[in-house]
């Protein structure tokens, strides 16, 4: 989850590695704009998959801080943070300062398991105290050849990028 | 203690002299994330949804906990315009927040061509009514005042139906209510589902709006009422069933709901 050079190097050796027995990690690029105000406070944003049924299946990054404010990511809290304890302690981390991050998905569900093919959405939530809430969206299949997701910068969050793969 | 039966007199007043205006409870928060929060509860009678008019007596105001155990709110304040309350919720679930009134019987009659109303049932208004009185009917009266809050993962306990009175059932969760999908509401008479409730549907912010945008609606032969909120928001629900009734106290019965909830964002 900490998106630093080095992680990113671990995770391009590591797909590099494993490419013969693992899938084809599909990268999500985000932004977190730089927001010129007296009071900033970094926001929280959670990163999903799901279903065509609305149901989530991949929680791929979480960044908060308090309990008390993971409600104001309002669908990520009635679809998975609040019945999910687990899940979020195990996913989320820090929040970050605005610029440029990429996550990575291996395509697994949260219990690990390939998903199977069919219509998925990937979400990005951001809320910002004292500032505003964004929620961004797309479709996409399984499987993917490298479909590409582009997305237009809305609020809190910035240009998102995605090659699913 | 003359002080305390003079508020409480007040109390009655007020209740029967502002049945025009609309009860309503709406907490601080409807959805929360921590354990331990504490959510302020504002109630006030008013005419306008959500904008306080008067503040109201919270003697009877209670918190069911997400177990169904039922607390009396101690923490409460009441002021002219609103009144205000305190819980803290210290458990996971859904925490039901409600003031009733019970049962009451008002026999209406008709005494030398003016209208009278004392406070009895069809039993023992015979000891009471004076002679001459005409066009005696009596009238039991319920209602029930009422919203969902929810910490954390929402639960089911105090959200099913008591099958008694006029209650709300729902095809969401109250914590499930989003902009944008459709809501289907059933209102029940003791349990089961009952067509020709009358309500009104409304919405925060009708201060700064010319048209308050309210929906009037009564209920299908399935009891249900099912709309789609265009926006996100806080809303109100008032509704009240009157009929005919056979009972060995009541010539007519009148059950009244009020129901505040938030519709989240998408």
């Amino acid at each position: 989850m900490k998106l630093t050079g080095a992680c990113l190097l671990v995770c391009i050796t590591a797909l590099f590695c494993q490419s013969e027995v693992t899938a084809a990690q599909s990268d999500i690029a985000l932004e977190l704009p730089a927001i010129e105000t007296s009071q900033y406070h970094r926001p929280y944003v959670a990163v999903w998959v799901e279903d065509a049924q609305q149901q989530p299946v991949k929680l791929i990054a979480l960044w908060v801080e308090k309990p008390d404010w993971l409600k104001d990511l309002r669908r990520f809290w009635r679809k998975i943070g609040r019945s999910n304890t687990a899940l979020v302690d195990a996913v989320s981390g820090a929040t970050q300062k605005p610029g440029s991050y990429t996550l990575h998905w291996d395509g697994k569900d949260d219990n690990g398991a390939a998903l199977a093919a069919g219509q998925y959405t990937l979400f990005v939530e951001a809320a910002r105290e004292q500032g505003g809430r964004s929620l961004v969206k797309h479709e996409f299949n399984l499987p993917s050849e490298g479909a590409v997701i582009d997305i237009a910068a809305e609020g809190e969050l910035g240009a998102v990028k995605a090659t699913i793969r | 203690m003359f002080k305390k039966a003079a508020v409480l007199l007040t109390g009655l007043v007020v209740s029967a002299s502002i049945s025009a205006h609309t009860l309503w409870l709406v907490p601080s928060h409807y959805v929360l994330s921590k354990q331990d929060s504490w959510v302020s509860v504002d109630a006030s009678a008013a005419n306008m949804t959500f904008v306080p008019d008067k503040g109201i007596g919270l003697q009877s105001l209670k918190l069911y906990l997400p177990d169904g155990k039922v607390q009396d709110v101690s923490s409460v304040h009441q002021g002219k315009r609103k009144s205000m309350a305190d819980v803290q919720l210290a458990g996971d679930g859904t925490y039901r927040l409600e003031m009733a009134n019970p049962l009451r019987f008002f026999t209406s009659y008709e005494l030398n061509g003016e209208r009278k109303r004392l406070m009895a049932n069809k039993q023992e208004r015979t000891a009471q009514l004076p002679k001459g009185a005409t066009k005696v009917e009596t009238t039991q009266m319920r209602s029930r005042n009422f919203a969902y809050i929810t910490v954390n993962s929402p639960t089911d306990t105090v959200v099913k139906l008591q099958g008694e009175g006029l209650e709300i059932s729902s095809n969401v969760h109250p914590a499930d209510v989003v902009a944008e999908e459709n809501l289907q509401l059933v209102f029940n008479l003791d349990g089961k589902p009952q067509a020709g409730v009358k309500g009104v549907l409304s919405y925060e912010g009708e201060l700064y709006r010319n048209d308050a945008g309210r929906i009037e609606f009564e209920t299908n032969a399935d009891g249900r009422f099912s709309f789609t909120p265009a926006t996100a928001g806080r809303y109100l629900i008032e509704a009240s069933y009157s009929a005919d009734s056979n009972s060995a106290l009541a010539d007519k019965v009148r059950e009244s709901v009020t129901y505040t909830f938030e519709v989240a964002l998408p």
